[in-house]
């Protein structure tokens, strides 16, 4: 749709208040990640006393760095796995594709603390030493399926006949592959990578029972300082990932803002 | 094959990862034994005693409590001090500097951890997840531990300021041979309250069943906690497992439930500074933290009674450190050391040379007092009705 | 199409092996990391909890029997009243968010942007930021107290309202999104001619762009149920923990019940029935005609 359709007044002010919704949240963190006070909801004076205090706790960095090296790792191998499979489903007929479409979903519907419990006991039987690398394996595991969801949307609504033309005109299977499916495919693909990091960023619950000795990511500090008492820190984080992540994307959008119209 | 030979194939021998921390004990206990100059059949026939010569055994069943007891505490000596630590603590529960100077004083690296539940540390454990050399967990949880055979006794002989420890907290009812944990902080479980906002003091868990403060009153989100308090109101123990006590703390609880304003723990004291919330079922070491932001905060012992605990740092079997874990521990024992930690985490310390020396000490109970506090044990075969209970409370 | 379609399904056919293949590594990750594990957990929903937790090796069907029970019946019978009201609730608010953002012309990208940015803060810390708002020293009671508008603090956190505020607030995005999918993907031709020929907005509406957005909504309604079916934290935090749905009662098995056997058997019988509704949906999406997400 490329054209702009007049829309009623009742939409827009449903969107208006929806907004105001999802992000009033955002704004108090915020306001609240600068106030001079420890527990009070009063707005008692101007402070940046959390933020350096974020920086005595080298805990922290620690645990973010750790937080972007698994988010990072789970979600490139991740959303390889999940193209690959979501690729296979949609465009082969395969035996059994019924109970492998059911396959994908069941991680979607499996409660986070089941999937950690059985993940460390499987851990522990096959020997696998736990720390960083039994989280990204842990990670990917659950985030596979989300990645094959959305893929497998962007080509549900493909045209397949750009491949087609393409074979017909002699190109091989991998060119076809490079040059013509994944610039078609790579929005899905994109938003695919997006939504498993975000979800890796922010998992505690599987996280903190696959996790070893020194392997702490970061909303596992968090619920840490969550549990005794809500610290402003916890906002001042909470601030600078949304400053991070919303120039990251911002950036991310002017790069990949294809001239082509939807 | 001769004995000479078993003992050299055993001392080569990579053990499976079940028996490592046997394997590290026999192996010292071989070292050290041969220095002494012990004739070698004899060593083999001990090592044959202790039942460790079949490697192929890994996955050892846990056995019962009786059956822990029954083994052998293990050689007094644990060989050279390592160069590293790995320690899991509950999260702001140690002074900033304690670390930082053990590492300088030691020069063993310290990787230190946080966990937020007892539970979770149980599951890990019993899963067979092992790496830590020291773990807190709180008394109950030490004797569940102790019972499937997860924790590795302690060596006296390396805990030279074992003696510093107030009598209150040796022999307890978790760990009565005092062979596993060293006790870390302890605290009660009680009333926290807002003074310019209640009529009169709260002295009683019937408070909770007062109309005129509905909505401004909490209970901790604790099946323990709550059930526990409703079953002090009426003078039964924290750790019954009779029906009819139970099925009356829950017709108790579910009365006081209608007024509460929410389950909630740690996070009521920012309520309770804002004054959201005026009565608040509450430990007492939280309370003083939020009395700093508000001295309109006070705290109070119910006279039906109420809970006290300790959590006890105690080493999980396998713990690859298990000298540097010693030397940690105859550490945090010192005087000056227990102080710091327990004037940053507000709670008391179970250290009485501490305790004499912390800015704001918090007190022993009395003798009177410690008639009313209870240890809460692990509730075993019994868990599933409480927690049945627990389930009805929350739904009804 | 259909005829393509069915061609090029005959080249497939010949190299299925490449389907395979390309599937494989995958699946045998899936299967090593999740099923194994998932198979396991389901063995021991079926053995006996041990007397200080854990797995004794015993057969029983007790945890199942024990499920039966009405206590816990209501409680499911709770949770899927909450997350269906949910899910209803942000399907018809988040409807029309997803109408003016495939609407919207060049502000698209942004407005698609803006609201997936709020699941990049920690859920619960978003939470604790609903509990500053709503809280009776909070910012809303505060300002309506100031104005003058109330006298008396509103009542608002820990409330079966506030859970599912809590509840429409984590999962709105993922019902706008996949609905916004559907709608953008419409040809406008077609709204074009049903204009032309003369169709009032509501049947152009109910004949036309409804049918098709069907698969987003779908999708969207799965993607918000499902999570709200198994959320826990919401109920804890926003309801003040007084009431429990089926994700509290899982939690509890695991930790302080520290009954293994029965979570897991617990979450056996939702995930099942969740199961059910994706086999249904699936099939929706597989005879729709616009395709889902």
């Amino acid at each position: 749709m490329t054209t702009t359709r007049r829309l009623p007044a009742w939409i827009i002010a449903v969107t208006g208040m929806v907004y105001f919704f999802l992000h009033a949240p955002m704004l108090v963190l915020v306001i609240f990640s600068f106030n001079d006070s420890k527990f009070s909801t009063e707005w008692s004076g101007f402070t940046l006393h959390w933020y350096t205090r974020l920086l005595e706790r080298d805990d922290i960095l620690v645990a973010l760095q750790r937080s972007l090296l698994v988010g990072g790792a789970s979600t490139v191998i991740s959303t390889v796995l999940g193209t690959l499979l979501a690729m296979g489903l949609a465009r082969h007929r395969l035996t059994a594709r019924t109970v492998l479409e059911g396959l994908v979903y069941v991680p979607v519907v499996t409660p986070e603390i089941v999937c950690g419990i059985s993940l460390l006991l499987l851990f522990v039987a096959m020997g696998i030493p736990l720390g960083t690398g039994t989280i990204i394996l842990a990670h990917v595991a659950f985030n596979i399926s989300y990645v094959t969801v959305v893929v497998r949307a962007r080509l549900e609504g493909m045209d397949q006949s750009l491949e087609e033309a393409a074979m017909i005109l002699g190109a091989d299977e991998w060119t076809t592959f490079w040059r013509v499916t994944v610039p078609q495919l790579w929005p899905g693909i994109l938003s695919g990578a997006l939504l498993a990091f975000t979800m890796s960023f922010d998992d505690f619950v599987i996280t903190s029972l696959v996790s070893g000795p020194g392997t702490a990511t970061l909303p596992i500090v968090v619920y840490g300082m969550v549990r005794k008492n809500i610290e402003p820190s916890i906002n001042a984080i909470s601030t600078i990932v949304l400053v991070v992540t919303t120039t990251l994307i911002y950036v991310s959008d002017r790069l990949t803002r294809s001239p082509k119209p939807s | 094959m001769s004995d000479s030979k078993k003992i050299v194939a055993l001392a080569q021998l990579d053990l499976a990862e079940g028996l490592a921390d046997g394997r590290i004990d026999r192996r010292s206990f071989v070292r050290n034994a041969l220095a002494l100059g012990l004739a070698l059949p004899s060593i083999a026939a001990v090592l044959q005693a202790c039942g460790g010569s079949e490697p192929e055994a890994p996955a050892k069943p846990p056995e019962g409590a009786a059956a822990v007891d029954a083994q052998p505490a293990g050689p007094p000596d644990l060989g050279e001090m390592e160069k590293e630590l790995k320690i899991c603590n509950w999260s702001d529960y140690i002074a900033e500097d304690t670390i930082a100077n053990f590492e300088k004083e030691t020069g063993i690296k310290v990787t230190y951890d946080t966990f937020e539940s007892n539970e979770e540390l149980i599951g890990k454990l019993q899963a067979g997840a092992t790496g830590y050399d020291l773990v807190c967990p709180s008394g109950y949880a030490v004797q569940v531990l102790l019972a499937i055979g997860l924790l590795e006794p302690l060596r006296p002989k390396y805990l030279t300021n074992l003696g510093n420890v107030a009598p209150q907290f040796r022999k307890t009812a978790f760990d009565p041979t005092d062979a596993h944990s060293v006790p870390w902080q302890w605290g009660m479980t009680g009333i926290a309250f807002r003074k310019d906002k209640v009529k009169a003091v709260p002295d009683s868990w019937a408070v909770f069943h007062d109309p005129q403060y509905k909505g401004k009153l909490t209970m901790m989100d604790d099946m323990r906690d709550v059930i526990g308090a409703w079953l002090k109101f009426r003078g039964k123990s924290v750790n019954s497992v009779v029906p009819e006590e139970l099925a009356a703390a829950k017709a108790d609880a579910l009365v006081a439930k209608a007024l509460l304003q929410s389950y909630v723990s740690a996070p009521v004291k920012g309520q309770l500074v804002a004054g959201d919330v005026w009565i608040a079922q509450l430990w007492n070491g939280d309370t003083l933290q939020a009395k700093v932001e508000n001295d309109q905060i006070d705290w109070i012992l119910p006279k039906e009674g109420g809970v006290i605990w300790c959590d006890s740092m105690v080493m999980p079997k396998g713990a690859p450190n298990k000298r540097a874990a010693h030397a940690f521990l105859d550490y945090i024992l010192r005087p000056e050391v227990g102080a710091a930690i327990s004037d940053f985490t507000g709670y008391g310390s179970p250290n009485a040379a501490a305790t004499a020396k912390m800015k704001v000490p918090v007190a022993y109970p009395s003798d009177e007092q410690m008639k009313l506090l209870e240890f809460q044990s692990d509730l075993a075969g019994a868990s599933a009705a409480w927690d049945q209970i627990w389930t009805e409370i929350k739904a009804g | 199409m259909r005829v393509r379609r069915s061609i090029f399904r005959v080249i497939n056919r010949r190299e299925s092996w490449a389907g395979w293949s390309q599937v494989a590594p995958t699946l045998l990750f899936l299967v090593v990391f999740f099923i194994v594990p998932l198979a396991m957990m389901f063995g021991s929903s079926w053995m006996a909890r041990g007397t200080y937790g854990g797995i004794e090796w015993r057969f029983t069907a007790e945890h199942y029997v024990r499920f039966a029970d009405p206590l816990y019946l209501s409680i499911l019978a709770r949770t899927l009243a909450w997350s269906l009201g949910a899910t209803l609730f942000c399907l018809l608010v988040g409807y029309p968010v997803a109408w003016t953002l495939a609407n919207a012309g060049r502000w698209k990208n942004v407005l698609v942007f803006l609201v997936i940015v709020p699941l990049w803060t920690s859920y619960l810390v978003r939470t604790f930021a609903m509990i500053f708002l709503m809280r009776d020293s909070g910012l809303i009671n505060t300002l309506l107290l100031k104005t003058g508008l109330i006298q008396e603090p509103l009542e608002l956190l820990y409330t079966p309202g506030a859970v599912m505020a809590g509840l429409v607030y984590g999962f709105l995005p993922f019902m706008v999104l996949p609905i916004y999918t559907s709608l953008e993907k419409l040809d406008p031709t077609l709204l074009e001619a049903a204009e032309v020929l003369g169709a009032r907005p509501a049947a152009r509406f109910w004949k036309v762009i409804w049918p098709l957005s069907l698969p987003g909504v779908a999708a969207g309604s799965l993607l918000t149920f499902i999570p709200a079916l198994g959320s826990y934290l919401t109920s804890d935090l926003l309801g003040g923990a007084k009431q429990m749905m089926i994700g509290n009662l899982v939690q509890n098995q695991f930790t302080t019940a520290r009954n293994w056997p029965f979570g897991a058997a617990a979450s056996f019988v939702v995930m099942s029935g969740v199961l059910v509704a994706v086999t249904l949906y699936l099939r929706m999406r597989d005879k729709a005609p616009g395709g889902g997400l």
